[in-house]
Parts: C-alpha cells; sequence; structure tokens
C-alpha cells in the first residue's frame, strides 16, 4: 500500500467535506468551505497517481472551481455514467453540473487565485425543496434517481431523467439525515440519521422497508456526517456511527432480513463515513498453488472522528489496514476509484489523502460480467432496474405508420447522441471564434459603437447587451478567454503596475515601479515588504505599494476597503436620474460606513443631515448648464420649497419615489397624488422638482409615460387617467426595422400670432416634416402610420412618408397614452375612453369603450397600454389584470392576471419545447411581464395531491390558449396550443386530446351546416393537428388515436 | 445562487486624462432569461474620508437578459470635479461598478484609481488647487475587488414565504441574515446576508 497526501488539493486550508473519483478516474470532486460561500473543486488524478505528473508544470492539477453554492458544500457525487456532478450544501440547494464543451481556462472572475479553471463546468439544475442544509447526495444505479437528504428530516428523489422533477419525498425520520446509499441492485434506499435510526425504503412505492434503531440507540448526534454504505453484491449495508457495549462501531446489517448481528469494532469515535469498495475480490491466486474456488468478498473503508482510517475485507476478522493520525481532524468522507485500487480520503481539516492498493493486498478484482452473474445468482433478473423504457417495450406497436415514427425518432436520439459525443472534440480552443462572419475580438473593438442603447420612459439609459454565446446551444465561444485583453494604445503604465503589483507573492522580484514613491516614502518599497514579511496577502500588497505615494493616506485607504465591500445602500433609480447629469450623492447612503449598525439608520439621523443634502441638490441643479431655462425652472422650485419648509426625510422620499416606483412597474395612482397634492402644496412642488431634473437628461417619449403631470390636476371626477405634460421638444425611435425616428418641436415659430410645431421624422435617412398649428403633446408610431395629438385635443394621422392619412380627428377628453402598430391607431382618452382606428380600411375597430368597468377599485389606473399587430388593444392595470377589448365579443376580456394562482401553481416545464424562443416575444407574454413564473411554486406543492395540480396546470394551459386567440397572436397560440397537446399526452387525458384532434380535423365530409373554420389566426388547423399528432405518437397508449388522426388526415390530403 | 456571473471587466481607455469618460467592457453570463432589467452603476469614490463625496456617475439599465452569456460597454462621464474634495484630487481613490438585480446589490467591483499628474513638475510641486486638465486616471485594471451579495432573486413573492426568517431587529429592506450554526467564518470580507431562497 502506498499513501499519498497531495498537498495541492485543498481548499485554502478550508474544511473539505466530500470527495469522489470520476467514474473514469482521470479527475476528482471535492466539496467544502469556500472563501465566503460554498465550494466545489474539480482536480486532475494524473498528478496524483504519478509524481512525474505531479511535477510537471504542463499538467494542470485543479481543473475547476465553482463557486456557485451559498453556503458549505456537503456532498459531492459524480453520476455513475460520469457526465453529470451533484452538489448539496448548507445554502439547501443540490447542484447539477455538466460539463461545457469549452475547453479554454478562464477563472472566477475577481478571486485572488489567479489559477484558470482548465474544464468548464456548468451548473445545469438546481433543485430546490429542502428546507435545511443538504447532507449527502446518491446517484441510484443507471442515474435513475438521485437522493438527496437535509437536516429537515427529509429525503428527496429527484427525476434524474427530467430535472427538477421530483418523484417523492420521503418522510419518517425524526432528526437530521445525514447519509444515504442506494442498494447496488435499485429496490432500496437507506439513509441513517440522527434520530439514532437507520431506515430503509423501497423504491417500488418509496415506502419505509425496514426502521434499524437498536445498535444506535446509546448514539450521540455528534457527527456532522453519516454515511453508510452498500456492498456492491447488495448483501450488506454497513452503518456509519452505531454503538456496541458503548463502543463506536460500524454497524453490519444483513439484507437477508435487516439483521444487526456483526460489526466493525475499533474505532476509539465514532465512525463518520463507510464506503464500500466498488469490486467484489476473490482470493489472489499464487503461481504454483491449485486453483481452488474461493468465496467472493467485499473490501470496505471506515472513517472516523478519532482521525484514524481502517480497510476490511469481509473475508477477514481483523482490518486489513489501519492508519492512525493520517489527518489533524475527523475524516468526513472517502472514495474508492473503479477500479477498486486507490481510494481518497478527505477531512475537516482541509486535506485529502490518497492510498493505492496492489491486487496483492485486495485480492482479484472480479469483472463486471462476474459481477452481474453474481447479482443475477442472487436477485434473478426481475430485479433488474424498471423504467419506462423498459415497460414501454413490452407494447405491442399495432400500426406501421407508428412503427415508423418510433424508429424515426430512435434514430434521431441516436444522432443526437453522436453528436453530442462528437462535441468535445469538434469544440477544441479556436483562438478566433467567429460569430456571424465577425470575430468576437472586432465585435468587442466596436461594441461600444454597435450596441444598442435606448431610453426607459423615465429617461434612463437602457443598454441592450450584446448576447455572445446562448446558453442552451452549450458551447461558449472560448475566444474571450483564450486571448489578450485588448489594451487601448497608451496603456504602458498599466501594465508597468500590474506586475509591480504582483510583486509581493514573487519575492526577490525587482519592482519595476510605476508609481514613482514620493519624497516622504516612509513604507518600505515591495522587495523589503515581501523579504520581511513572507508572503502577503495580494491585497495588503496591492495597498502598500499603492500608498508609496502618498504614504499620509493609510488611515482613508481604510476606509477605501471597506468601500469595496459595503452593499450600496441607495436604491436604484432613485437618485440616478438626477445625478447621471448633476452629479449628486445618494441620498440615503449612510456617513460611515464601516460599522453594519449604521446600516440601520433611525430616521432622525437621516432628517437631521438631509438639509444639507437638499443644499446639494440646489448647488447641483445649478451644475447643469445644458438648458438655461430649466436652469431658471430649477432654482425657482427649490426657493420655493425653503419657503415653503416642509419636512425635509419626507421630501427625501419624495424625490425618490416616481423613479422607483416607475422602475419597478408599478405605477402610482395619480388619482390619489393629485388630489393629495391640492391638499398639501409642497408635494407638488416636489413633484415638479423631479421632472424639471428629468427634463434636463432627455425628454423621453411621452407617450410611454402618462404618469408624471406636471401641470395643474385636471378636476378628478372626469379624468381618471393621467395626461402627458407640454415639452418644448422631443423625440422618439419609433421602429428599429426600418429605423423611423420622430422629433418635435412644439412652438418653433409664429406665424401671424399663432405658433406652429412641427414633426420631423426621419426614416432610413430621409426627411420629412410637417407643421401643425398647436403643441404637440404625444406622438406614436409603427412602420406604416405615425399619429400624433396636440393640446387641443386633436388627433393627426399621417403616412410614413408623411402624408396626411385622415383629417384630424378630435377627441372627447385629453389624451393619455397612444398607440400605433401596423396600420392600427390607438387613442386612451383621461376620461378613460379607448378606440382604436384601422386606417387602411378608414374605420374604427373599438368605439370609445369606456374603461370605468375595469377601473372599479378606488386606487386601480391603467399601468401599461399596448396595441398589437393585428389592432387588439390591451390594457394592463395596476392590480396586475391585464384586459383585451375582444373585436369580435365586443367585450374587454382578461387575458393576464398576475396574482392568478392557477399561474404559480401549474406546471407544464416538463412539456416545454426544446428550443422555441418564438413564443416569448408575443403580445401575451408582453402583458403576462416575460416573468411568467409558472411552475416556480409547483415544486412547492409537492404536498398538494398530483390530480389537483394536473388540474391547476390545465386550467392554466387553457387560459393562456384563449388569451393568445383573443389577443390573436398566432405563434403564441401555436406555442401554448403545443405545450398543451403535449401536457395532454404526458397525464395521458385522452378525452380532451381527441376533443383537441377532433376540433383541429374538423369534419371530414364537406356539409353546409358545418361551422368549422379550416383556419384560426391564420393557422390551418390540419397543419395544426400534423404537427400535434407526432407528439401523441410519442406515448403509445395513444397510438390508435395516433392512428385514428394520421389516417383520415391522409385522406384528405389525397382528396 | 446568483443567476448573474460576471466573467470579466475590462478597463477600456487606461490610463487616460482625467475628464476622459470612464469604459467598462462588462461581460457576464446569466443562468434563465431574467424578466427584469440589471441596473448597473458606476460610482466614484471622491474622498475615501466620507461617503459623502461618492458620486454616481451614471447608471444604466441593461436589459432583456435571456439566458447565455453577454457583453456591453458602460460608459459614463469623469466625475465633476466641483465635487471632489481638493485635497484628494490627486492620490488613490476608488470607483465601484455595481450591479442590482429587482433594488438589490448582488455584486460590487471596485478598483483603486490613482490620479496623478503625468508632469514630473507638477507631481514635484503639486498646485494647491488641483489642475484637473493635467491630471491622469489610472486604474488599476489587473486587480479589481469583488463582493458578491447574496438576494433574492425571484423577487418579492418569495420574499413574502421568508419573512419567518426575518430577524425582526434588521432592516427589513435587507434580506435576513446567514443563519449561525455552521456559518462560513467570515474573512474581511463583511458578507454576506443570504436568503432563504
Amino acid at each position: 500500500m502506498k499513501l499519498l497526501k497531495p498537498s495541492w488539493v485543498s481548499h485554502n486550508g478550508k474544511p473539505i467535506f466530500s470527495v469522489d473519483i470520476h467514474p473514469d478516474g482521470t479527475k476528482f470532486a471535492t466539496g467544502g468551505q469556500g472563501e465566503d460561500s460554498g465550494k466545489v473543486m474539480i482536480w486532475n488524478m494524473a498528478p496524483v497517481l504519478r509524481e512525474e505528473d505531479e511535477k510537471n508544470e504542463n499538467i494542470p492539477k485543479m481543473l475547476c472551481q465553482m463557486d456557485n453554492h451559498l453556503a458549505c458544500v456537503n456532498c459531492v457525487r459524480w453520476s455513475n455514467n460520469g457526465l453529470y456532478l451533484a452538489s448539496g450544501g448548507d445554502d439547501k440547494l443540490v447542484m447539477v453540473w455538466k460539463r461545457a464543451a469549452l475547453i479554454g481556462p478562464s477563472t472566477v472572475f475577481g478571486s485572488s487565485s489567479k489559477l484558470a479553471n482548465v474544464e468548464q463546468w456548468r451548473c445545469v439544475t438546481i433543485l430546490r425543496n429542502h428546507t435545511g442544509d443538504v447532507m449527502d447526495v446518491a446517484w441510484s444505479p443507471h442515474d435513475v434517481w438521485l437522493a438527496s437528504c437535509s437536516v429537515d428530516n427529509t429525503i428527496v428523489i429527484w427525476n434524474a431523467r427530467k430535472f427538477p422533477e421530483m418523484v417523492t419525498c420521503l418522510r419518517g425520520h425524526t432528526g437530521l439525515v445525514k447519509g444515504l446509499t442506494w442498494d447496488p441492485v435499485g429496490k432500496y434506499i437507506a439513509s441513517q440519521a440522527d434520530d439514532h435510526s437507520l431506515k430503509v425504503w423501497r423504491t417500488v412505492d418509496w415506502q419505509m422497508d425496514a426502521n434499524i434503531t437498536k445498535p444506535f440507540s446509546e448514539c450521540g448526534g455528534t457527527t456532522h456526517v453519516l454515511r453508510l454504505s452498500w456492498s456492491p453484491d447488495g448483501q450488506y449495508l454497513v452503518s456509519a456511527h452505531a454503538m456496541n457495549n458503548s463502543g463506536p462501531t460500524a454497524q453490519i446489517v444483513e439484507r437477508d432480513g435487516w439483521k444487526t448481528n456483526m460489526d466493525f469494532v475499533g474505532h476509539r469515535k465514532a465512525v463518520t463515513v463507510v464506503k464500500f469498495n466498488p469490486k467484489i475480490f476473490k482470493k489472489k491466486q499464487k503461481n504454483g498453488s491449485s486453483p481452488k474456488p474461493s468465496c467472493p468478498y467485499c473490501c470496505c473503508a471506515v472513517g472516523s472522528k478519532d482521525r484514524s482510517l481502517s480497510v476490511w475485507l469481509t473475508s477477514l476478522k481483523r482490518p486489513l489496514v489501519v492508519i492512525h493520525d493520517l489527518f489533524d481532524k475527523s475524516i468526513m468522507d472517502i472514495s474508492w476509484t473503479l477500479t477498486g485500487l486507490g481510494m481518497l480520503v478527505c477531512s475537516m481539516d482541509g486535506t485529502v489523502a490518497y492510498l493505492d492498493f496492489s491486487l496483492d493486498e485486495l485480492g482479484d478484482p472480479l469483472s463486471e460480467e462476474e459481477k452481474n452473474t453474481i447479482h443475477q445468482n442472487i436477485y434473478g433478473k426481475s430485479l433488474a432496474i424498471t423504467n419506462t423504457e423498459v415497460q414501454l417495450s413490452t407494447t405491442i406497436i399495432e400500426n406501421p405508420e407508428m412503427l415508423k415514427y418510433q424508429q424515426e425518432r430512435q434514430n434521431s436520439a441516436q444522432t443526437n447522441v453522436g453528436a453530442a459525443a462528437a462535441g468535445p472534440e469538434s469544440a477544441a480552443p479556436k483562438v478566433n471564434s467567429v460569430m456571424n462572419g465577425e470575430s468576437l475580438e472586432d465585435i468587442r473593438k466596436n461594441l461600444l459603437k454597435k450596441q444598442v442603447e435606448t431610453r426607459t420612459a423615465d429617461g434612463r439609459r437602457r443598454i441592450t447587451p450584446l448576447c455572445i454565446a446562448q446558453l442552451d446551444t452549450g458551447d461558449f465561444s472560448p475566444a474571450l478567454f483564450n486571448s489578450a485583453p485588448i489594451l487601448p494604445s497608451g496603456s504602458s503604465l498599466s501594465n508597468q503596475l500590474a506586475p509591480q503589483l504582483n510583486s509581493d507573492s514573487s519575492p526577490g522580484q525587482p519592482a519595476s515601479l510605476g508609481l514613482r514613491p514620493s519624497q516622504d516614502g516612509v513604507l518600505t518599497s515591495p522587495p523589503a515588504n515581501s523579504g520581511a514579511k513572507g508572503p502577503e496577502d495580494d491585497r495588503d500588497g496591492l495597498k502598500s505599494s499603492l500608498l508609496l505615494t502618498s504614504a499620509s493616506k493609510i488611515e482613508p485607504m481604510k476606509a477605501l476597503d471597506s468601500r469595496f465591500t459595503e452593499r450600496s445602500k441607495a436604491t436604484p433609480g432613485v437618485p440616478s436620474a438626477i445625478s447621471s447629469t448633476a452629479g449628486l450623492t445618494p441620498l440615503e447612503r449612510p456617513k460611515d460606513g464601516v460599522s453594519a449598525l449604521k446600516e440601520v439608520k433611525t430616521k432622525e439621523e437621516t432628517s437631521s443631515d438631509s438639509e444639507d443634502k437638499m443644499a446639494a441638490i440646489n448647488k447641483n441643479l445649478s451644475f447643469a448648464k445644458r438648458k438655461p431655462e430649466l436652469l431658471l425652472d430649477g432654482g425657482e422650485v427649490v426657493e420655493k420649497r425653503k419657503k415653503g419648509r416642509p419636512r425635509k426625510d419626507k421630501m427625501a422620499a419624495t424625490i425618490a419615489q416616481p423613479f422607483t416606483q416607475v422602475r419597478s412597474g408599478k405605477r402610482v395612482s395619480f388619482l390619489s397624488r393629485h388630489s393629495y397634492g391640492a391638499a398639501r402644496p409642497e408635494q407638488e412642488v416636489t413633484r415638479s422638482l423631479c421632472s424639471a431634473g428629468r427634463l434636463q437628461i432627455t425628454p423621453p417619449p411621452p407617450e410611454r409615460e402618462p404618469s408624471r403631470a406636471a401641470a395643474p390636476p385636471p378636476p378628478a371626477a372626469v379624468l381618471r387617467l393621467p395626461t402627458p405634460s407640454p415639452q418644448k421638444a422631443f423625440s422618439l425611435q419609433v421602429s428599429m426595422e426600418p429605423s423611423v425616428f420622430l422629433e418635435v418641436e412644439n412652438e418653433m415659430s409664429m406665424v401671424a400670432g399663432s405658433k406652429l410645431s412641427q414633426l420631423r421624422c426621419s426614416r432610413d435617412g430621409r426627411d420629412w416634416n410637417t407643421l401643425l398649428p398647436s403643441s404637440v403633446l404625444v406622438a406614436a408610431g409603427s412602420s406604416d402610420v405615425l399619429a400624433v395629438v396636440c393640446d387641443d385635443r386633436m388627433m393627426s394621422v399621417f403616412s410614413c412618408c408623411g402624408r396626411r392619412l385622415l383629417p384630424a380627428i378630435q377627441l372627447a377628453s385629453p389624451i393619455s397614452a397612444l398607440h400605433c402598430s401596423a396600420h392600427f391607431v390607438m387613442a386612451l382618452t383621461a376620461g378613460a375612453a379607448l378606440s382604436v382606428w384601422d386606417v387602411q380600411r378608414q374605420k374604427a375597430l373599438v368605439r370609445n369603450e369606456s374603461l370605468q368597468p375595469l377601473l372599479s377599485g378606488a386606487d386601480t389606473t391603467v399601468s401599461q397600454s399596448m396595441l398589437t399587430q393585428q389592432g387588439v388593444p390591451v390594457i394592463g392595470l395596476s392590480n396586475g389584470k391585464s384586459y383585451c377589448f375582444s373585436l369580435s365579443l365586443e367585450t374587454w376580456t382578461l387575458v393576464a392576471d398576475k396574482g392568478d394562482s392557477l399561474v404559480q401553481c401549474a406546471d407544464f416545464r416538463s412539456c416545454l419545447p426544446s428550443q422555441d424562443a418564438a413564443a416569448s416575444s408575443g403580445p401575451l407574454a408582453v402583458v403576462q411581464g416575460r416573468n411568467l413564473n409558472a411552475g416556480r411554486l409547483a415544486s412547492r406543492l409537492s404536498s398538494t395531491p398530483h390530480h389537483l395540480q394536473q388540474s391547476m396546470t390545465l386550467a392554466f394551459l387553457e387560459n393562456q390558449l384563449a388569451s393568445a386567440l383573443t389577443l390573436q397572436s398566432s405563434q403564441e397560440y401555436r406555442h401554448w396550443l403545443l405545450i398543451y397537446a403535449r401536457f395532454l399526452v404526458n397525464e395521458g387525458s385522452e378525452y380532451r386530446l381527441r376533443e383537441l384532434c377532433k376540433e383541429l380535423l374538423g369534419p371530414v365530409h364537406k356539409s353546409a351546416s358545418s361551422s368549422w373554420q379550416p383556419a384560426t389566426l391564420g393557422l390551418h388547423k390540419r397543419e395544426l393537428l400534423r404537427e400535434v399528432l407526432p407528439v401523441i405518437g410519442e406515448n403509445l397508449r395513444f397510438q390508435r388515436l395516433f392512428t385514428e388522426y394520421q389516417d383520415q388526415l391522409e385522406l384528405l390530403r389525397l382528396k | 445562487m446568483a443567476k448573474v456571473q460576471v466573467l470579466n471587466v475590462a478597463v477600456l481607455d487606461n490610463p487616460s486624462p482625467f475628464g476622459n469618460p470612464f469604459q467598462f467592457e462588462i461581460t457576464f453570463e446569466c443562468m434563465e432569461d431574467l424578466p427584469e432589467d440589471l441596473e448597473w452603476k458606476i460610482i466614484y469614490v471622491g474622498s475615501a474620508e466620507s461617503e459623502e463625496y461618492d458620486q454616481i456617475l451614471d447608471s444604466v439599465l441593461v436589459g432583456p437578459v435571456p439566458a447565455g452569456r453577454h457583453m456591453f460597454v458602460f460608459q459614463a462621464d469623469a466625475p465633476n470635479t466641483g465635487l471632489i474634495p481638493e485635497s484628494d484630487a490627486v492620490g488613490v481613490t476608488v470607483v465601484l461598478i455595481t450591479c442590482t438585480y429587482r433594488g438589490q446589490e448582488f455584486i460590487r467591483i471596485g478598483y483603486y484609481v490613482n490620479n496623478e499628474y503625468t508632469d514630473p513638475e507638477l507631481r514635484e510641486n503639486p498646485p494647491i488647487k488641483p489642475d484637473y486638465t493635467q491630471l491622469q486616471r489610472n486604474i488599476l485594471a489587473s486587480n479589481p475587488r469583488v463582493t458578491r451579495f447574496h438576494i433574492n432573486w425571484e423577487g418579492c413573492a418569495e420574499r413574502m414565504e421568508d419573512s419567518e426568517n426575518v430577524d425582526p431587529t434588521s432592516n427589513p429592506m435587507l434580506p435576513p441574515s446567514c443563519l449561525p450554526g455552521k456559518a462560513p467564518p467570515v474573512g474581511i470580507l463583511p458578507d454576506n446576508s443570504m436568503d432563504c431562497l
């Protein structure tokens, strides 16, 4: 036996709680504590196995580190096929990792270690259900299930073929569950917990088969883990910490009757981990000795809190070897190589040890075939893992169409597998990867110019990031991290600086100082520094060398350091709109950021210094020199405010309000605000103050922000909706493709005593303009039409070339929102009446339809309005409900409700098509806020009966279908129809499926009385049926239905 | 876990004259489609003594953010010199890039910044009133200091469920603190209130 402690395997001295060797033996994973999170690391096995590899600097030792777990990682386990790694931690999560085909190295940004990740492992699923620390995870044989156990006393079985689906939750333990092991035959899973019990559960019905308590009655709950193990022949289960005559043991439980007659004795403290060698051994045939048949035996390693490790053979009465003092602290986990000859052990002290055995010591391992023979002899074939495919294979395929279809499916699945297998090779690092014919380098050089930047309704900058890699397509472009960063010319100083700053960690290296020590160079220079203090923290080095210029700044530097780590108190969007030009300090930041206590500031403090801050606003407003007339405005406002002397903290809060509220999508009810403003004049002032501040930045497109009126509030009784305020000039982008810009300049010139306003439009570089007799309040446009409404309530509509299409339309009350889409124009007036016109056909689609029935509650107001490409108006209300006016039904219909419990509970994720991004951009998705977090709560409802969730999902999907239909969004209709069909297929509801097919197929023979329409929303129903049928064909249970409709479709096609 | 991981920040146009805009090329990866925009901010620390002199140079919304890897350049004007205390104009300070999601800051990237006269004459005898036109700004791009905060990515709905875990004495705006026990030993980073997701 050889023993090695690879010192380079470490989590920077932090405890390592788990270790697991990859099935192919080339790498292993460790899990434990990171700097401020949990940490999973993947290491190369070669340097452990061979000394020359360890010395070879070209062979990486660490392959990847992932600090995604929020807290300590208690367990890491590779799946049996080696494709996945599961990790469980104190953050209650189980994460499943998969290797991304990218082979470029990258670092964790900003981490102190400069080691590159040689392999990229990506978290593909997060399994959330546990309400306490996850202590152990285990993959079932053949990776059908993944089990996790937790201090919440439960064990969760996850469907490993369909993450994050949960199969079941095993309840019964009354203490922290700290260990799991699967029966190698797949019939049982065993768990050990702090409740002095070891329980065995059946996988057939997930019920408890045995509850073994006797050997554990004396146990105290003192071990961190209780990793028990099942022997590879399935005959024995060995527990962790058990007691026999007050001595710690590892209890052997026989499969036959769960008898507890034997144990492993000898450890002085509790056993934390037991791990069987995956191989079954037989006695080594010595040369010369006659080959006599000997009974096969197993090998088992036992680790304990007494820091020692023992290795046992079931053929021997005494341990094969006992190793004391291998570690400074308790042993936490053991992992054997699949060959059965190597073993890694990890400890709380943050180190690992590798043990290498020879065949002479352990014996001859049986081949997999021999092992299977043993399994078959003991358990028979009937105990093979049952899974859906096995079950299905017994179903007879009844017709050739179906057979053909099934075969096609299999073929395509195989080619996919083939492609995936070829993936890693083909994705060898290419330094200059190319995207759309353009290298990433080129993209980076022009990124600033190319990226799309817009302004939101409240005038804030919004950048659409450039997507450089999709997640689902798997392989990230490696170019970014292989390539040297683009250093702009003249970056010599930063280059100089970098080595100098790192010089601390490499003693003796002469420091080429970019920063020259100034005359008061009190501090020691970096080389001396490193010599005297030894290896120093990177950061300190950085600090000291930086400080060379001004040693007097040591104290301030400490203060600077705290800035790095302290969470900003400034709420988003609060001061930013103002400060982006004026450079305000955030209003609510604590003055002294060092003490955490101060973060919780009392209101008194805020109010006491807010006077200075307000003065700062005053000062800052005068800094903005872009618009003199507005500057004047601002000055006046502040002056007025001073006279009024409102409560200061109130002031600060109200300034913040409009921005935050718009930002979070919760529009304020302006009806109530106005009345409030009338009662308290200073409120009015603050509002105009902030609108002045906003105007200085950019005039945002007014039609999208109905929520800020600077003008005195109109009588609330008549007008329910806010109106936009007049502006001197504004511009907006109407459409991107073709690129159409609209500019409005009000009161541009005076002709014969009347003020004229100019509307200028630029379309693909060509301009046109027109004049209007009164100032334009709002403008909107689509690629076909443009519409403007003036403050005399006149609406004018122009074609894309500037031709007036309609005579001016007189609106009943001032405009609140205006939208154009395709050749439709929608106007929402302050009187809460909605109209939609079809400009092409010169026809009203919706005529002055009142929103009063929708705005019933006192606080409800319109938060969003929209016009679809089909001319369907949609109104989003502040209470989360969205309505559209159905043109055919001539009534308001509810299309989305954010508070709908069905949305929260429906779980159809398993039915989602693999790649279909089209549906995420339709009007339905827009009104539902794109955060259709359907199924988010689904996992929480595991306690609710399946049929209830099934019904909820069904109801939800049908709602979606109906809404898509009303919105006339054909793509979304198709999207949801396919999900619906898939769900029906998965859930096996033939009745509805048949009805759906019938509706899609329509009458096969033409009849006059039939009211069946062959198309819906421009989609041919029979085409839809053709798309639905393959989905039905996936479930062999419906093969008759599949055949029936396939035949009829075929018939119709031939007709 | 964080849905957004910052993979890299490249400091562009560095070093540069003090008045040049800041430019950071930010690469981040998102685990799943984000229903709401990310908000990025550049904060210039005007003086080490007090946060009063912090300036938010600019804030941008970044979105929509589908799952995948993305990059953008965040450019912001140089700090308003009128708001920087004269004594702090020359020397070392800090620029921070923060990112918030649903109003919660989840990452803070800090760089030391050295403002220095390029002219040796000025360096020896700096003027009493700082001459910003002569100052060069050098961001220590090689040593970003990254602090990650755990936030509730799911927004308000989930937070309600967590309410039972909230320590009533703490600021209700902050997520509940990490439960004691096997809590990570807190190093220099005063990390981190953690959500119970």
